[in-house]
């Protein structure tokens, strides 16, 4: 076992675990907009973390370049989509959880 | 109608990003016999960007890049592309769509030529593809605001 | 390293179905909508593993590219409608 497998382990590792704790929050909390503090986070860093972690375990090679493309449009599109959901929302009249106690 | 987006942070992706799809389309239609793609993908692609301007910058200025003209242009000259590259084999003695025979015309080698016929066909496709699936776009947009307009 | 991959492909597959529940149950339009994001950006990862499990990561990385492409502007649309429309779509 050499460096780069040990990075490739860790890297996909890491994105596994940033995806499920995007799952769980975006199952577990209670509106719409925490629920896409969750998701718009977690998932942007989990797909980072993966696709270096691939491009790591292909080596150097045209494909690795794509994966790394990849990478960085997802980085620059994921953020600009939770933002276009978010204003939606926002725009629509949803409005934001409170506590039992502040609702009064 | 389609507004202008009031966003500046979905626009400048936009403005970004536009481009590099282009040429990201460019290369699915010029690989097409080595990777997945071909001209339908190609064409599909392309038109998703010129989809994603209209998103964000509203009808108008995507009238002033792409009109309706253009479109009737672009997509009847690639039909003309793949039928007309069809009809050249048929004078040159061979079946419709048989690359092999422009051989003759082009002076290189006839596995040469297939691969040279296959290309100029896909970029007839992709074409053909990307201005009519974005006058059907075009289309729906403008007919809501006929619409709009008989409300008034 | 192949039975790796695997199984972080299975993990993510689970983690779709979870997030199925959402988009079915999910109360309003929105919280679908994120859902689904969130499916998209998972196939993408899942189909670049499937194609490191075949040997074919030459052709999966075309088809994710366009994925990615294909999901950021159905959420851009997608939400462009419902800016004006609202929860009663």
């Amino acid at each position: 076992m050499n460096v780069t497998d040990i990075l490739f382990v860790l890297f996909m590792a890491g994105g596994l675990f940033f995806f499920t704790t995007a799952t769980i929050g975006l199952l577990r909390f209670p509106d719409f907009f925490s629920r896409l503090h969750a998701t718009g986070k977690g998932d942007t860093l989990a797909v980072f973390l993966s696709l270096v972690g691939l491009g790591i375990y292909e080596g150097f090679s045209l494909t690795s370049l794509k994966i790394i493309f990849i990478a960085v449009f997802m980085f620059l599109a994921q953020p600009t989509a939770t933002h276009a959901i978010s204003r939606a929302g926002f725009r629509s009249g949803l409005k934001p959880w409170l506590k039992e106690e502040k609702k009064s | 109608m389609i507004q202008k987006s009031d966003d500046i942070i979905i626009k400048t992706l936009a403005r970004i990003l536009v481009p590099f799809i282009q040429i990201y389309a460019l290369y699915v239609i010029m690989h097409g016999h080595y990777s997945p793609g071909g001209g339908f993908q190609g064409g599909v692609i392309l038109a998703a960007s010129i989809i994603l301007l209209m998103i964000t910058h509203g009808l108008k200025d995507t009238q002033k890049r792409m009109s309706e003209k253009t479109v009737a242009i672009l997509s009847s000259s690639g039909v003309l592309i793949y039928a007309g590259i069809g009809v050249v084999c048929l004078i040159l003695a061979g079946n419709y769509l048989d690359y092999s025979k422009l051989a003759k015309l082009l002076h290189v080698a006839p596995a040469h030529a297939r691969s040279l016929g296959i290309l100029g066909i896909e970029i007839g496709v992709g074409l053909a593809v990307m201005a009519v699936m974005f006058s059907v776009f075009f289309d729906i947009s403008r007919g809501e605001v006929s619409q709009e307009d008989e409300d008034e | 390293m192949n039975e790796y991959l695997l199984s972080i492909g299975m993990g993510l597959c689970v983690l779709v179905f979870l997030i199925l529940y959402r988009v079915v149950f999910g109360p309003g339009v929105f919280n679908r909508m994120v859902a689904l994001s969130a499916i998209g950006t998972k196939t993408l990862i899942i189909l670049l593993i499937i194609g490191f499990l075949y040997n074919r990561v030459d052709m999966f990385v075309d088809i994710s590219m366009v994925y990615a492409l294909l999901n950021l502007i159905g959420t851009l649309a997608a939400s462009k409608y419902l800016e004006t429309q609202g929860e009663n779509y």
